[in-house]
This record gives C-alpha cells, structure tokens and sequence, in this order.
C-alpha cells in the first residue's frame, strides 16, 4: 500500500511530529491544570463566583478552535506559543468541572471527621479532600488531554507543531501526488497520540489510585 | 473543539441559568467589529474582503452549513440510537458505543481533509463530513437517554398493556428527551465549530474570512472573521440552551 | 384436554401446574405450581427472598412468561392470550411505584383508560373520582406531577392507576414497601377499608409476614425451592403451622398474634352460652378482637368481659376463660 511505503520513507519526520504533538499537548494539559484545579481551589468559599467560571470556561469552548487559534496571530503571531495558549484555554473547563464535582463529592462526614482531629484547612485539603477527590480530577485531566490531542492539530494554521502540520500539507496539495498519504498518516498518527495518552492515563489512574478506596 | 468535554452530564452548577449574559456579550462583540472595522482605514484589499455582502455571504453559508448538516445528524442519529437500544439489538448497541467513543480521538479537519480528497469538495461533501463528526454524540447520548430510564418505569408501562412501541413513545422517549437534547446541542456547537473548517474543501463559510486574513495578511480580515465567528458560536449556543430549556418535558 | 384440572366456579385466578425456567440456571424459580384464588379474595404471597414470590406474581400478568402450566383468569385460559389487552384488564402496583414523573398525576392515572379509548372527560371525571377514592383532594391534586408528592401519596396514586380502568383483578408487588414504617401502617388500612367497598381479586407480595397477616384473607408461605409451604387463613396458619418452616417463618409470638385476628365471638362460640355472670365485667362488642377484649380488661381490672347479646340477654366470660380459649388453636378453630 502507498501509505505504509509514505510512513515508511518518511518516517523520522513522522516520528519527530509525533513527538512534537505529544509535547505540546503535555504542556497545554500541564497549564490547563494548574488554573483549572487552582481555580477550584480558590474559589472553595466563593461558590457564585465559582459558578460563574464554570459557565465562562464553558462558554469559552464552544469557541470554534479555528476562530481562537486565527486571534492569536494578531496578540503574539505564529508558532508555538500561541498554540500552546489558545489549547490550554480549551483545556481547563473540564479539568475545573472534574476539580469542583470531585471535591464536592467527598463524603462531608468525612471533612467533618477530619475537622474534628483537629486537622486545619489547609491540611484537611491536602490530607483528605484532595486524595479522595484525585480520581474525578485525573479524569477531568485525561479528557482534556484527549480534546487536545485533536485539537492540536488544527493549531497548524498558525505554524504550530505537530501531526497537524502533516494534514495541512495534504491539504495544500491536493490531488498531487502524496497529498492523500499526507493527510491519511497525519490523521493516524493523532489517533494515535491520543491511545497512547490515553493509556498513559490508565497507567496513571492504576498507579496513584488508593488503595483503601479498592480493597475488597 | 471536540466532544469530550461538553458532552458529560453536567455538574451541580454548571446549568447556565442567566439567559441574558450571552446574548449581551454577543451585542457587545458585534459592536466592537463594527466599530473596529468603521475605525480602520482599509486598503483595497481589506475593503474587498471585508465588503457587506462577501462577509454575509459567508455567514449565510456557514448557517446553512451547520442547519443542514444538524437536521441530518439528527434524522440519521436519533432513530439510529432508538434501533440500537431495542432487546434485540443490545449487544450490537454496545459494540456501536465503545466505537463511537473511541472515534472522539479523530481529528475534525482530518475528516473532512480525508473525505475531500477522496469524495471531493464542496457544500455536501462538508455536510457528510460535519455529520460524520456530530453524529456520535446524538446516537450517544439518545442510547444513554434511553438506557437510563428507569426500569421500574417500563416495568409498569408493561404491566399496565402497553404494547412496546408505547412504552417507547410514552416512556422511554419523553423521559430520554432531556439527555438527547444536550447531546444535540453538542452536536450543534461542534457543527459550528467544525463548519469554520469547511473553508479549507470550498464549502465556505465564516472560516474563509478568516482564512483570507490569513493567506491575505490582513489582520483586520481575520479578526472580523474571527469575531463573527465567536459571535455566531454563542449565539447558536444561547439558542440551544433556550431551546433545551423549553422543549424539556415537564415535570422531570 | 378433558382430564386436566378446570378452575371452578368461584375462581377468578387458577393457576393450573406453571413452571418457570430461567435460562442459564439449575433450578426452576417456580415449578409445578397450582393455585385458586376465588372471586374477591386478598391473597397475600409471602416468603423469604428467591421463593418464587414475585414470579408467580408476575405469571399472573404475564410478565414473566411460564415454561410450563396454564393460567386461567376468570375462567378463561390466557395462557396464550394477547398479553397487552390481559394486561390492561389486571390492575399492577410496583414497590417503585413507577408514575411517569412527565405526566400529571390525572394523566398517569387515565393511562390505561386512555388505552382502551375512553374520552378525555371522561378519563379526567374518571381520574378525579379515583384520587377521591383513595383520599387525595383531586383539586389540588390532578394538575401535580408526580416529583412534587410525597412517597405515601405517590402509592396513592399508584393504586387509583392501578384501578382506572376497573379491573376485577389487581396484582401488587409490596406495594408499600418503599415508605417509611408509619406511612406503611396508614396506607395497609386505607387499603384494607378500600378493599371491603371495592372487592376486587387482590394478589400482593410481600416479605414481611406481619404485613401478610393484616391484610390478606388468605395467605401463601413459600418455602425456599419456590415449594408451596401452606395456603390458609392467618388464623389458620397462625393456629396450625403446616410444618417446622412456617413455625419459623412467622416467627415467635404467634399465641399473641392470634389474639388480634380472633374476634370475640369465636371465642364465645366454643362455650356454653350459659357461662355465670359476673358482677364486675365490662362490656365488649361481640366483633371487637381479643386483643382488644384483653387489653380492655387488663386496664380496668375487671374479672371478664360482658357481650351484648341479640334480645337484652348478655353473656359472660372471665379471664381465665378467654385466654384459655384463645390459646387453643384447635378448639376455636373446628
């Protein structure tokens, strides 16, 4: 088939890509998740005003990721800084829902309990609400990463790393030759960035789960 | 834009409830375009690309665009995820699910790139793909409506003699109504988004403004571009949830 | 055809021999089980969870469709019948209760009416003069949607849409098994003082045995292996346990529980009516219980008790005697 032979002959640059998109999806994920879980953190005694977050990060993601990604040219050009900002701003919306639900799902008994041993709210936080809330967080986290994974390679609109660079080459010559096998190994290679995060996330979820909360 | 992260029930609080706040941000966007394109002295290229009638067009376009291609993820999706819910086709339903799940890792412009070198360009060819893309959370979420009534429910729909197409229509429909709806409106907010991307098959739309800034290199083109863009975004949104809000039957 | 049993005359369900085979499992979850349940009769099916209680219920309506045996209802064999059009003829009240929470509370009860093509007046006349009928001021109520009343209210309402459409036959599923102990005790006789107007057949389910005891004309202990351990009165089952399950089953006290099923007269009756009089006795209605006869001595200190008879002539029974009488089975019973 054409398109192992393309992925083949071209396959340090897929590689390079490959890598490129991972990284720039990490690193968006990694901001997105300190405003999003410092977000919730902050606003743990000022619920409207948590709320209304939740509804402006919301909102901001029905904002069609070609139409973000075009504004950022104008505030800090092309490449991968404003790539890496305009995903992040997508990215924080789940991770903050899936912070807010965890937290305001544990068991207040709990928190009460833990109040009652004296503990401070810093410490009951990081002690108790946190780890028990750590699941629901990690899931926010995994979800975002895989948005990201595909909207990343939209970012190549304003010269942004990764896979996407290979479908908008495609799309640039199509009808000539390799234009297909471009897109296709671009398309393919971000599915398959998002089932290795993906399985990162397992892998991640099995390692940091607790393990009162699994024993049988 | 992908589905991910709109598509989950939402949390306690999430609801938008101030129906008011969006369309005035919309207003307020909408008036710093206008006043921002009347502040600007154009040159001959910018003053084409940005003439009324190209920049309506456009608009038309990608309303067309989006209409069109949510009419018919809805007529393939919600009969498709009622048929995938009935006793004989479970197992078949399940197997749907988990791979409509996992095509949430397909990039949106890889779709419609791929289905465009391979079908052509063009108005429809950007409807398939926009379908193509949408359809999974209408089918998700009509199977997930469905499965989550109550069993209890159905239970006494048979006790009493209805026959199971009236337990679909009295029972499992209504009661699914309010989860077929956010996916629909998911649905409807990825259309909008991935309809931006039309642009790059010839299918048009709010994308190929911004796409000329672009190429052009006219900031003014392409922040006008963009801003409608946003604008249109959220007003489709603010329409959904109102629609959301009145089509939900009562009493649930 | 000719050789197998016919229900009788009087029965309005007839459970002829049914089995039900889960496909998958060893056992059968009912087998070779017959039943007559007459016209009219409360028949209360109790026994400890995985006896076949709820199965045999459900084979009643033909949710659960029998391997093997035939079911009569109102002498007709409907075995093989149109289950929708068998179902809308049999009244069916769940523990979840199961109003649809999108429909008004007159809408959920007209369902099956609506059905069976009544007119929308009259569905609405219909659905009023249930509410009424089980205690709910329809004026305030027809407009609600379920999520606004409360649980016992909501089993009110399951029950008048159980009997929308006049149903000779009602199968309920512990009905009130999912409200709170007082709730309960309420609704039981509200049902009860219901039943003696309306008469219907009546076939409830239920694992609590104080339950079965209260309401049901006759009740049916099933053994675990879905065995048919004893089909009799409470009376009958509380004097004569049929074996060493039941004794357990229903548990210790079964001496004092009698005491509030019989009722004076019984008692009276296995005496000479020319027991001595008694200077300090206090007077008791011949239909009072036991019970209630004991509890109305003990209180006032009185030597016995005093029944009005028919004619001015009273007749007379001390302590001694009425407990003695109440606490052989046997002797009161034949």
């Amino acid at each position: 088939m054409k398109l192992i032979a393309y992925m083949t002959d071209n396959a340090d640059l897929l590689v390079f890509l490959t890598e490129q998109h991972i990284e720039l999806v990490l690193v968006s994920v990694g901001i997105s998740a300190v405003i999003g879980i410092g977000l919730a953190l902050l606003t743990q005694s000022t619920p409207r005003l948590r709320h209304g977050l939740l509804s402006l990060t919301g909102t901001l993601l029905t904002i069609p990721s070609f139409a973000l990604f075009a504004l950022m040219i104008p505030l800090m050009g092309l490449g991968v800084a404003p790539t890496i900002v305009a995903l992040a701003v997508y990215g924080i919306f789940p991770i903050l829902r899936n912070t807010v639900t965890g937290i305001e799902g544990v068991d207040p008994a709990v928190v009460e309990a833990a109040r009652g041993l004296g503990m401070s709210p810093g410490r009951r936080m990081r002690t108790v609400v946190l780890p028990l809330a750590w699941p629901v967080i990690l899931n926010g986290i995994r979800t975002a990463t895989i948005m990201l994974v595909a909207t990343a390679a939209i970012g190549a609109v304003v010269h942004g790393p990764g896979l996407g660079q290979e479908i908008f080459r495609g799309l640039e010559r199509i009808g000539g030759a390799n234009a297909i096998e471009e897109a296709l190994s671009g398309v393919i290679g971000v599915i398959f960035v998002a089932l290795v995060l993906d399985l990162l996330f397992i892998a991640i979820a099995k390692i940091t789960a607790l393990r009162g909360l699994n024993v049988r | 834009m992908s589905t991910a992260a709109v598509e989950e029930v939402p949390a306690p609080g999430t609801r938008r409830s101030t129906t008011w706040v969006l369309p005035l941000v919309v207003l307020i966007l909408l008036g710093a375009v206008w006043a921002y394109v009347h502040s600007l002295r154009m040159d001959s290229i910018e003053a084409r690309s940005l003439a009324a009638e190209v920049v309506l067009t456009a608009l038309w376009q990608h309303v067309q665009l989006v209409v069109a291609s949510t009419l018919l993820t809805i007529a393939i999706g919600v009969p498709l995820g009622v048929l995938l819910t009935r006793p004989r086709t479970r197992r078949a339903g399940a197997v749907v699910l988990a791979a409509a799940n996992a095509s949430q890792a397909v990039p949106s412009i890889g779709v419609l790139v791929v289905l465009a070198m391979v079908f052509g360009v063009g108005f429809w060819m950007a409807v398939v793909a926009l379908v193509l893309y949408a359809l999974l959370p209408v089918l998700r979420n009509t199977m997930v409506g469905i499965r989550q009534v109550d069993p209890a429910l159905i239970d006494a729909g048979r006790g009493m003699g209805m026959s199971p197409t009236e337990v679909l229509c009295t029972i499992e429909l209504p009661l699914a109504v309010p989860v077929m709806l956010a996916g629909i409106r998911v649905a409807l907010i990825l259309n909008v988004g991935v309809a931006t991307l039309a642009a790059f098959t010839n299918a048009g739309g709010l994308g190929s403004v911004i796409s000329s800034g672009i190429s052009l290199d006219r900031m003014p083109v392409l922040i006008v571009g963009s801003a409608l863009t946003m604008a249109l975004a959220l007003t489709v949104d603010w329409l959904a949830g109102l629609a959301e809000r009145v089509l939900r039957p009562r009493g649930i | 055809m000719s050789d197998r049993p016919a229900p009788s005359q009087d029965a309005m369900i007839f459970l002829d021999g049914v089995s039900k085979h889960y496909p998958g499992q060893a056992k059968a979850a009912v087998s070779e089980l017959s039943m007559e349940i007459k016209r009219g009769e409360f028949v209360v099916l109790v026994g400890p969870s995985g006896c076949g209680k709820t199965t045999t219920l459900r084979m009643i309506n033909r949710l659960v469709e029998p391997t093997r045996g035939r079911i009569f209802i109102d002498g007709k064999d409907v075995t093989h019948a149109d289950v929708d059009s068998l179902r809308r003829g049999i009244g069916y009240v769940i523990q979840q209760i199961g109003l649809l929470p999108h429909l008004t509370i007159a809408d959920n009860i007209a369902l099956v009416p609506k059905m069976l093509g009544m007119k929308r007046t009259d569905r609405r006349r219909r659905a009023e003069e249930l509410l009424e009928l089980v205690g709910l001021d329809p004026a305030v109520h027809v407009g609600r949607y379920p999520k606004q009343l409360s649980g016992g209210q909501q089993q009110r309402v399951g029950v008048a849409r159980a009997l929308a459409a006049d149903p000779p036959v009602m199968l309920m599923d512990e009905p009130f098994g999912a409200v709170d102990p007082i709730v309960r005790e309420k609704l039981q006789m509200e049902f009860l003082r219901l039943q003696a107007s309306i008469r219907k057949t009546i076939v409830m389910v239920t694992h609590d045995i104080d339950e079965a005891l209260r309401l049901g004309d006759r009740i049916a202990i099933f053994g675990p292996g879905s065995r048919l351990a004893q089909f009799d009165t409470p009376l009958a089952i509380l004097s004569n346990p049929a074996d060493d399950f039941v004794r357990d089953f229903i548990g210790s006290g079964a001496p004092v529980r009698r005491l509030s099923l019989l009722k004076v007269s019984d008692v009276l009756a296995s005496f000479p009516s020319d027991m001595p009089s008694l200077a300090n006795a206090i007077e008791v209605d011949a239909g009072e219980t036991v019970h209630r006869a004991l509890e109305l001595v003990l209180a006032s200190g009185a030597e016995g008790i005093e029944v009005g008879g028919a004619g001015g002539t009273s007749r007379y029974l001390d302590l001694q005697s009425l407990l003695t009488a109440a606490a052989q089975p046997t002797k009161v019973l034949s």
